[in-house]
This record gives structure tokens, C-alpha cells and sequence, in this order.
């Protein structure tokens, strides 16, 4: 009898920490925009503090990723695109680190002349990132949804299932 | 303003570091000379360097033969700088090292 394997494997904890920081840092860059538009601190805040999160988050995401990589390349038919979706989550990573530490150095308030030229490289960054995020998730999609990159295939008569 | 110059300089020098990563090539199955460009003892992985400045990521399997004057060699033993001869299959875009002899050793 085939058995199933743990559900809290290695591979697993990449696909658990992408989908968070995906979210915060494509929703930073609108409220940030936003904000940036109608002049609104609430809305800049908010995007400042999805941020930070979805910053540390996407390197947690790289980090978990690193981990799922050496187990589930060797399975893989074409590691390039692998390769590829690794690239771009560095890019990720780069560009909204640069626009955390841009938010950052906006709060300092002997900075007021120059703040709102580096809220617009801020958002530029930010705009970019978000631009490479969806592609570094498409070509993740590619991963599993073609390649089954850390997918388990049951057995044909599913009988892992049956106790 | 010298530390509103700051993030600037981290933002290029990330993305200077990130523009520096290694582009690998996918090669048809065949045996292939070269230099190991970075060895990755966690993932059993090396990147060699072919003489035409093409870089091939290597991920060894259960049946890779690692050798060194004929006899068979513990990973550990390769290091950056290594000449090695791949014999390497191509499956899909994988490419699977077969073999792998080390002609010579970086000091």
C-alpha cells in the first residue's frame, strides 16, 4: 500500500509564506500611489506599513524557497524557468528593500524639502516590484501547474486514501 | 542629504548584485570540459564553465559517478577552480551529470 506522504514537508513551507507578502506589497504600491495622488496620509501610512510586512515577508519567501529548491529541481523538466522565477523574486526582494528604506528615511522630518521627491522614487520602485512580482508568481504558477514542482501524484486506485 | 543618498546607493547596489547572478545554459546531452564556477555542498549542486564562457548548473542524482584518477571520490573533495570532464544527459531542459572526472585540482 502506497502511503501519503507528510503534508508538512520542506517544499510546503514556499507555497505557505508567498501568497501574504503577494498581496501586501501589490496592495502598498496602490494605497502608496494613492496616497501619493490625493495627498492622503491615511492612505500613505497604510501602504507604508503593508510595506514593511510584505518587505520582510518576500524575504522569507526567497528563504523558503531556497529551502524547496533543492528538493524539488531534480524533478523538474525544464529547471530554467526555476531559474528564472528565482531571479525575479531577488528583484522583488531589491526593489521593494530599496523602497522600505526610502518610506524609512521619509519619516525623518529634517528630510521635509527632499520628501516628496523620494516618495515618487519610492513608488517608482514600488511600481517596477509589482510589475516583477506578477511574473515572479506566474512563473511559480508554471512550476506547479506544469511541472508539479512539490506536488505529490497519488497512486492510481488513490488507495493512500482509502485509511 | 548625504543619507537621503543612502537608500539610493543600497537600491543600485542590490540591483547590481541581483544583475551579476549566473545565466546557465541548457546543452545537448553529450561529455563537456570545464572549470567549476561554484559548488554547492547542501544541494549536491556545482555550475561548471565551459571554455566558451557558458555556465552549466549541475544538480548531482543518485547515480552520478564522481571521479578523480579513476577512483570514485566523495563530493566534498570538488572546489571553485576544479577542470572537470561532465558527461551530461539531457532530459526535457534537465540537464543530469552522469559523470563527473576531475582533471585538476585548484590549489
Amino acid at each position: 500500500m502506497t502511503e501519503l506522504p507528510n503534508f508538512w514537508r520542506t517544499e510546503i513551507w514556499h507555497p505557505l509564506a508567498v501568497h501574504l507578502p503577494l498581496v501586501l506589497l501589490i496592495f502598498s504600491t496602490l494605497f502608496s500611489l494613492l496616497g501619493l495622488i490625493i495627498k492622503s496620509n491615511m492612505w500613505s501610512t497604510v501602504g507604508r506599513v503593508f510595506l514593511f510586512i510584505g518587505t520582510a515577508g518576500a524575504w522569507v519567501s526567497i528563504y523558503t524557497g531556497k529551502l524547496a529548491d533543492a528538493i524539488v529541481v531534480r524533478g523538474l523538466c525544464d529547471p530554467t524557468v526555476l531559474e528564472a522565477h528565482e531571479h525575479a523574486a531577488y528583484w522583488v526582494g531589491s526593489l521593494f528593500t530599496g523602497a522600505s528604506l526610502l518610506a524609512l528615511l521619509g519619516l525623518n522630518g529634517k528630510l521635509l524639502k527632499i520628501r516628496s521627491v523620494l516618495s515618487v522614487v519610492m513608488i517608482i520602485c514600488m511600481l517596477i516590484g509589482s510589475a516583477v512580482l506578477v511574473r515572479t508568481g506566474h512563473l511559480g504558477a508554471q512550476l506547479v501547474y506544469q511541472q508539479a514542482a512539490g506536488v505529490y501524484t497519488p497512486s492510481a486506485d488513490c488507495n493512500e486514501f482509502s485509511e | 542629504m548625504k543619507r537621503a543618498l543612502l537608500p539610493l546607493v543600497v537600491l543600485v547596489a542590490l540591483i547590481a548584485m541581483n544583475s551579476c547572478g549566473e545565466k546557465t545554459a541548457v546543452v545537448e546531452s553529450g561529455i563537456y570540459q570545464g572549470t567549476i564556477y561554484k559548488v554547492e555542498p547542501e544541494k549536491t549542486e556545482i555550475y561548471v564553465e565551459l571554455s566558451d564562457g557558458r555556465i552549466l548548473e549541475l544538480y548531482f542524482t543518485d547515480q552520478t559517478l564522481l571521479t578523480k584518477n579513476d577512483e570514485t571520490v566523495e563530493f566534498s573533495v570538488l572546489a571553485k577552480g576544479d577542470t572537470v570532464e561532465v558527461q551530461i544527459e539531457k532530459i526535457g531542459k534537465r540537464l543530469d551529470p552522469i559523470s563527473v572526472a576531475i582533471k585538476g585540482q585548484h590549489d
